[in-house]
């Protein structure tokens, strides 16, 4: 279980490669030696996630970062096209504003 | 993770609110998954209600089952759930082949059913519904895809297609799905239904093909009301905010 709730505070980069080992999780590896991921990368376009895998990726956040963030309150804020065009960088930001 | 064991089987379920007072429990519909409600229904009705959303078997994290997807085994999974979570009762909301689950339910375990909401049920002994399992191939699965999917409005890339084609293939030519669907095609019109006295609402899209469904259910239950609601099939994807304060509603008087 990845329940390290952090007490510094994560920089981009940091949360990044968080990001990033959390979809590796959730996608498997031999997908993600095919993409290359950025902070530009669209969560349905790109990296090509479903719905349920999006729950999976939320359930890890929520793990992480415990109630320091509502991950899932911030993506039900969010509309059908807006949820098409999330990008990672979205995200990190949302996270590192966050904390 | 949240997955537990049910009947020896692993059954994915997503919790909100546990601590309040009444449960609203939701099921989703064949060849989807809880993300369904997720993101947008559950949220809403989390601020009044604990929400348990479950993936059924072989669909979404579930585990993978052979066997068992006639109405009697479903409506058994969902009861043994109920008594892993120790619900007592619950409101119940079910969407398309959810919706007949959840009335099957209340069918068959009233006690622990208190209201009751089901979203564009279709008729199993319809063709067109039952025909998407004969008519089986890659070229329909991504007809299917771009036009029923309940869980997503965005094109598949390869890898998702991949992933779901793998999914129907093992559902529609491995498990018993395909003769347990047929078997059930004279559900709606099982007298049974007219004796149904839970309040239950109907959602149902105006542009719905399973909109004919919702009037003939609407007529055979006493207590029961029916809204259309703007859309098609697909309306928990298309008016999320819309059906979820349609439901709090409804559970709240």
């Amino acid at each position: 279980m990845d329940t390290v709730a952090s007490t510094t505070k994560m920089n981009r980069d940091e949360i990044f490669d968080l990001m990033k080992q959390f979809i590796t999780e959730v996608i498997g590896e031999e997908f993600v030696e095919e993409m290359d991921i950025t902070p530009e990368s669209s969560f349905t376009k790109d990296l090509e996630m479903d719905s349920i895998e999006i729950v999976s990726f939320s359930e890890k956040i929520k793990a992480h970062f415990g109630d320091q963030i509502d991950f899932t309150g911030w993506l039900s804020s969010m509309d059908l096209d807006q949820l098409i065009n999330l990008n990672l960088g979205m995200i990190i930001n949302y996270i590192y504003e966050c904390q | 993770m949240p997955v537990i064991k049910v009947n020896n089987r692993d059954v994915h379920i997503q919790e909100l609110n546990k601590g309040a007072a009444e449960t609203v429990l939701m099921i989703h519909g064949m060849f989807s998954n809880l993300s369904v409600y997720y993101f947008n229904i559950a949220p809403i009705l989390a601020e009044h209600f604990h929400v348990v959303m479950y993936d059924l078997k072989s669909h979404g994290m579930s585990e993978r089952t052979l066997h068992g997807y006639d109405l009697n085994s479903m409506t058994d999974d969902l009861n043994a759930l109920m008594e892993a979570l120790y619900l007592n009762s619950v409101h119940l909301a079910g969407y398309s082949f959810g919706g007949l689950i959840a009335l099957k339910m209340a069918l068959r375990f009233p006690d622990k059913v208190k209201k009751l909401v089901v979203i564009e049920a279709p008729d199993p002994k319809d063709e067109k519904a039952r025909g998407i399992i004969d008519d089986y191939s890659r070229e329909f699965l991504e007809h299917y895809v771009e036009n029923f999917t309940d869980t997503t409005k965005v094109k598949m890339g390869k890898r998702q297609m991949e992933r779901n084609h793998r999914m129907y293939e093992y559902l529609f030519y491995q498990t018993s799905i395909k003769s347990d669907m047929i078997a059930e095609k004279d559900f709606l019109d099982e007298p049974q239904i007219t004796l149904l006295n839970k309040e239950t609402l109907l959602l149902y899209g105006a542009d719905s093909n399973c909109l004919e469904t919702g009037k003939e259910l609407n007529e055979k239950i006493k207590t029961s009301e029916l809204t259309p609601v703007p859309g098609d099939h697909n309306i928990p994807i298309q008016e999320p905010v819309l059906i979820a304060n349609m439901i709090n509603t409804f559970f709240m008087n």
